[in-house]
């Protein structure tokens, strides 16, 4: 009798364990590709902040090089910059956009064509852009700092890269207009999904153009905007192409941010170490942003 | 509460006319029903009375005031629309309250209208809910009391049921009916179910192509059709239409038999379209011979399909036949059934 039960529990054990591996056993062929491309080259990525780099070996130093960052000034620049650089064009790019998505969401002839020409500056590589910024701002070749000086914006048609503290417009100008088209082509699909009886509705009770815009139209809006400017951010704030091409970062660091740093530590300096450590400072910094966008966004879906 | 009404309304998308010369008087606290089926105007004119359509032409006045070029919201109406358009970021409460908030009513007044409207409504333990935490009939009913709380001049309804299953649809018809008696406000309301339109009705605006075709109380155009449009689209299941001939003041069918017709100044060898409703023709001696192809039990009734004269006939009998497919029979209808149509205008003659 004994035996029986004993066998029984083991036989229970065994139908218990296979219950708990089986959707495991489905999982893995996911599991492994997300770990092999996600999870094991951040934590390479991450372990590399640990070490010291030079030209042909490495060295354990533990928390050295983060110390280092405690105490670099150009880092401290760096993130002022960054903060700047991600602010002035976010903002710009979204506002742009959202009126950009706005009109194009308007019935006048033409609309289809405007449409798709609106997408093109995502069609043109980064490294181009950047190129035709800076000649665009190059008094030689471009004509912007003629408009600036003609309009009293300058006193003498000079490039605005080149003076430190204008230098970085430039960079976030062509930042702008290669990010309109993304907030204007998500936010008018969204705003293309209201339907028109809202508005309708909305006018019979007695809602303004304005008000429409405020109660229907944002409220509507707001999930595609919280995410949107969560992921924008993110690409701005780790975005580095467009500054190194225009700028390098310069001129005297004036347009350096944590991304370019980075660029400059590990192939410049070559300092991989350095690299990897300030990256991980601008993931944890990214990473706080978005759970701060994420509770905004959870709060404000609960009140409207 | 408030009249309407439309003087030589006309309305074109480009170069199609959708509404033309409509004329219409609506008294105050009436139940008038636009019906008619899809594409012929009926919701093209409650959207311009509402003011989110702009007219080509004419006038439509709100009580006393000319209304024409107001904006929807100076129109004082309101309007419920199929889709509900229910504000989906807004609970049952603040959707209920949003207009009188844009008016800045004050609060204990809101409260109050939004109070009684759900009360009236039986939305009292739905009112923190958002809409989509409702089913189809809940909202519905919270489009209703966005409508009532108001307190408006009149009340539009554009295809309101054509969301609902057929059950909640027949529930929903005796309410709206019910909360218009009770509130006496003027409705105006639009169906391309001609069920609807007879229930709720005080008057039926049938309407096809953009013009209308007859104007009346329901049991009226049920039962003196002004055209043959109005005969064949009021009543379920549809009339039977005959091609005739006037011969010696009775109607020859094709095959030859004659139908009596009453007593009029008929002009012998006039082409006519006889026109007889399902209920009214029934089994007899004589007549005009016909093929029993189907027979449906209704309980209530039986719907008799028949073949005869080129024809598929219908026919409604309250007793219950005994009939099977294939057996020939004489239908015949009394003259006072039968109505007569001018076949090439198709206008009723009778």
């Amino acid at each position: 009798m004994t035996a029986i039960t004993a066998d029984n529990l083991a036989l229970q054990r065994q139908a218990d364990r296979r219950r708990f591996l089986e959707p495991w056993l489905y999982l893995s062929p996911a599991l492994v590709i997300i770990v092999t491309v996600l999870v094991v080259p951040l934590i390479i990525g991450i372990s590399y902040s640990f070490r010291k780099f030079s030209a042909f070996r490495s060295e354990y130093v533990g928390l050295g090089q983060y110390r280092a960052m405690m105490v670099d000034p150009v880092l401290h620049d760096a993130l002022i910059n960054t903060l700047w650089w991600t602010v002035a064009s976010l903002a710009l790019q979204f506002f742009l956009g959202l009126g950009l998505a706005l009109l194009l969401n308007q019935p006048f002839h033409g609309r289809r064509l405007v449409q798709g020409l609106v997408f093109l500056p995502w069609a043109v590589p980064i490294f181009l852009t950047g190129l035709t910024w800076a000649w665009l701002f190059n008094p030689l070749i471009g004509p912007l700092p003629h408009v600036f000086h003609a309009i009293g914006l300058q006193s003498e048609p000079v490039t605005i890269l080149a003076d430190p503290s204008t230098a970085m417009w430039g960079p976030i100008i062509a930042n702008v207009w290669f990010g309109i088209p993304f907030f204007a082509i998500t936010l008018l699909a969204a705003r293309k999904s209201i339907p028109s009886e809202l508005y309708e509705a909305a006018s019979i009770d007695g809602a303004t153009a304005w008000q429409q815009f405020t109660k229907v139209t944002l409220p509507f809006l707001a999930p595609t905007i919280a995410i949107t400017v969560m992921l924008r951010t993110v690409w701005i704030a780790t975005f580095a192409d467009l500054i190194y091409v225009m700028t390098a970062g310069g001129p005297a660091g004036s347009t350096n941010t944590i991304a370019t740093y980075i660029y400059v530590s590990a192939f410049k300096s070559l300092d991989k170490g350095y690299a990897s450590a300030i990256a991980v400072l601008l993931l944890v910094l990214l990473i706080a942003y978005a759970l701060i966008v994420i509770q905004i966004r959870r709060a404000l879906l609960r009140d409207v | 509460m408030a009249s309407v009404s439309l003087r030589n309304v006309h309305k074109k998308f480009g170069p199609i006319t959708v509404l033309e010369s409509i004329d219409l008087d609506i008294a105050d606290g009436e139940f008038v029903v636009l019906v008619g089926p899809s594409g012929c105007g009926k919701s093209t004119l409650l959207r311009s009375i509402a003011g989110l359509e702009a007219i080509n032409g004419g006038e439509i006045q709100i009580g006393d005031r000319p209304v024409t070029h107001m904006a929807p919201k100076d129109r004082d109406i309101a309007m419920v629309f199929q889709s509900y358009a229910l504000y989906p970021h807004m609970d049952v409460r603040r959707n209920m309250a949003f207009s009188l908030n844009l008016r800045k009513s004050p609060a204990a007044l809101i409260g109050e209208r939004v109070a009684e409207a759900s009360a009236k409504l039986g939305l009292n333990a739905l009112l923190d809910r958002l809409p989509k935490q409702l089913s189809g009939g809940q909202r519905q009913r919270v489009a209703m009391g966005r409508a009532i709380v108001r307190n408006p001049k009149v009340f539009l309804f554009d295809e309101p049921l054509s969301n609902l299953d057929a059950k909640l649809r027949a529930t929903m018809r005796t309410e709206i009916k019910a909360l218009h008696q009770s509130l006496k406000t003027t409705a105006i309301y639009v169906t391309h179910d001609q069920v609807e339109a007879m229930t709720m009705a005080n008057r039926i605006v049938v309407m096809s192509d953009g013009v209308i075709q007859q104007v009346g109380p329901p049991l009226e155009l049920y039962d003196r059709p002004a055209n043959m449009f109005v005969a064949g689209f009021i009543g379920s299941p549809t009339m039977n239409f005959f091609d005739a001939v006037i011969v010696r003041g009775a109607a020859r069918l094709a095959d030859g038999s004659l139908l009596p017709l009453a007593p009029a100044a008929w002009k012998e060898g006039r082409e006519i379209v006889i026109g007889i409703r399902p209920e009214h023709l029934h089994f007899a001696d004589q007549g005009f011979p016909a093929t029993v192809t189907v027979v449906e039990p209704l309980g209530m009734s039986t719907q008799v399909t028949l073949d005869a004269v080129e024809e598929r006939v219908t026919l409604l009998a309250l007793e219950r036949p005994q009939l099977s497919p294939g057996d020939r029979k004489y239908l015949t209808a009394k003259a006072a059934d039968i109505h007569v149509f001018d076949r090439v205008s198709g206008l009723r003659l009778n």
